[in-house]
C-alpha cells in the first residue's frame, strides 16, 4: 500500500459508553485499518481515497449509533510530526510481521496437512497486515519469503 | 428515474448502479457529484452518508438495496457478500473473490470516467452473478 504520508485523515469521535457492542466494533475496525491512536477519541490514517472512504463510513456508523463524529484531512506543520507518526505505524506493523516469522519458526515439525493449513492462514494474515502497512515496514519481504519458502517446501514433498 | 452518487465510483457504487439498472430501474440515469452535500433534488441518492440507501448496521449500500427491494435470485446473496468484503473489508463474510474484484474495479477506475466505468463493470457483475448462480 503506497501512500503519500504528508496528509492524514483524522477521525474525531465520541460514542456513548453503553451499549458496548458498537464501541468494540469501532475499536476492531480502527485496528483492522491500522489507524494510529493520537488521543482519546482521535485516530489518524495516512490520507488516501481508500482510507478517507473507510473513515467516512465509520463516522456515519458512529452517528447512527448515537455518537458524534467528524472527519478531517490534516497536514502537520512540521515534517518531524509525520516522521514520528510514520515510525509509530511502521513499528506496530513490523511487530505483526515478526509475529508471522515467529509462527513459522515455532512450527518447524508439522505434518503435510498442518503445514498446508498454516501456509493458507499465514498468507491470509500477510494480506491483512499488508493492507495496513502504509509505511513499508522493513520486515514485509522477509515474512513473505519465509511463508512462501514453507509453501515451496510443501510443493517439493508432494512432487 | 435519476440517481445520484459520489464521483470516482468504486465497488459498492458500481455494483449498486448495475443492480439499479438490472433489477430496479432499467431506465436509470446516473449523475455523479464531487460534494455529497450538494445533491440535485430530482435524483435518488445512493452510497452517500446519511441517506437511506447507504451503509446501515455494518451492511454495504448494495446489501441494503437488495434487502430494501426484496430482491432474491440465485447468486445474489453471495454477490452481496463479495461486494461487502471488497468495500468494507471487515471479514464478516468469507469472500475470496473480494480482493480480486477490488483490484479490478480500482484499476478500471484509473482508466475510465464514471459513465464508462459503470457501463463496462456491468458486464463484470453480470458474469460474476452468472458464475455464483451456477455454483449454487
Amino acid at each position: 500500500m503506497v501512500t503519500d504520508s504528508s496528509e492524514w485523515v483524522f477521525l474525531l469521535h465520541r460514542l456513548p459508553r453503553e451499549p458496548s457492542a458498537p464501541r468494540i466494533a469501532l475499536w476492531r475496525a480502527i485496528r483492522r485499518l491500522g489507524a494510529l491512536l493520537l488521543a482519546d477519541g482521535l485516530v489518524a490514517l495516512p490520507a488516501s481515497a481508500r482510507t478517507i472512504e473507510h473513515v467516512e463510513w465509520l463516522a456515519a456508523g458512529i452517528e447512527e449509533q448515537g455518537g458524534v463524529a467528524s472527519v478531517w484531512v490534516a497536514r502537520p506543520t512540521a515534517g518531524a510530526t509525520t516522521r514520528l507518526l510514520a515510525e509509530q505505524g511502521r513499528a506496530s506493523v513490523e511487530d505483526e510481521y515478526r509475529g508471522v516469522m515467529r509462527e513459522v519458526e515455532a512450527n518447524a515439525e508439522l505434518s503435510e496437512v498442518e503445514r498446508r493449513r498454516l501456509v493458507r492462514r499465514l498468507r491470509a494474515e500477510l494480506r491483512r497486515i499488508g493492507s495496513r502497512d502504509y509505511f513499508h515496514a522493513p520486515g514485509a519481504s522477509a515474512a513473505r519469503d519465509r511463508v512462501e519458502q514453507l509453501a515451496m517446501a510443501m510443493a517439493e514433498t508432494t512432487a | 428515474m435519476k440517481w445520484v452518487t459520489r464521483e470516482h465510483c468504486h465497488v459498492d457504487r458500481t455494483a449498486c448502479a448495475w443492480l439499479i439498472r438490472r433489477s430496479i430501474d432499467p431506465e436509470a440515469e446516473f449523475v455523479f457529484v464531487a460534494d455529497p452535500s450538494q445533491l440535485p433534488s430530482d435524483a435518488t441518492p445512493f452510497d452517500i452518508t446519511g441517506q437511506p440507501f447507504s451503509h446501515h448496521d455494518g451492511a454495504s449500500t448494495f446489501e441494503v438495496m437488495v434487502r430494501h427491494h426484496n430482491l432474491a435470485e440465485p447468486g445474489l446473496e453471495a454477490l452481496g457478500e463479495i461486494v461487502h468484503e471488497a468495500d468494507i473489508e471487515d471479514e464478516r463474510y468469507d469472500a475470496p473473490e473480494a480482493p480480486g474484484l477490488d483490484a479490478i474495479i480500482r484499476g478500471m477506475g484509473r482508466l475510465l470516467d464514471d459513465d464508462d466505468l459503470l457501463r463496462l463493470s456491468a458486464t463484470l457483475y453480470d458474469g460474476l452473478l452468472a458464475h455464483l448462480a451456477a455454483r449454487n
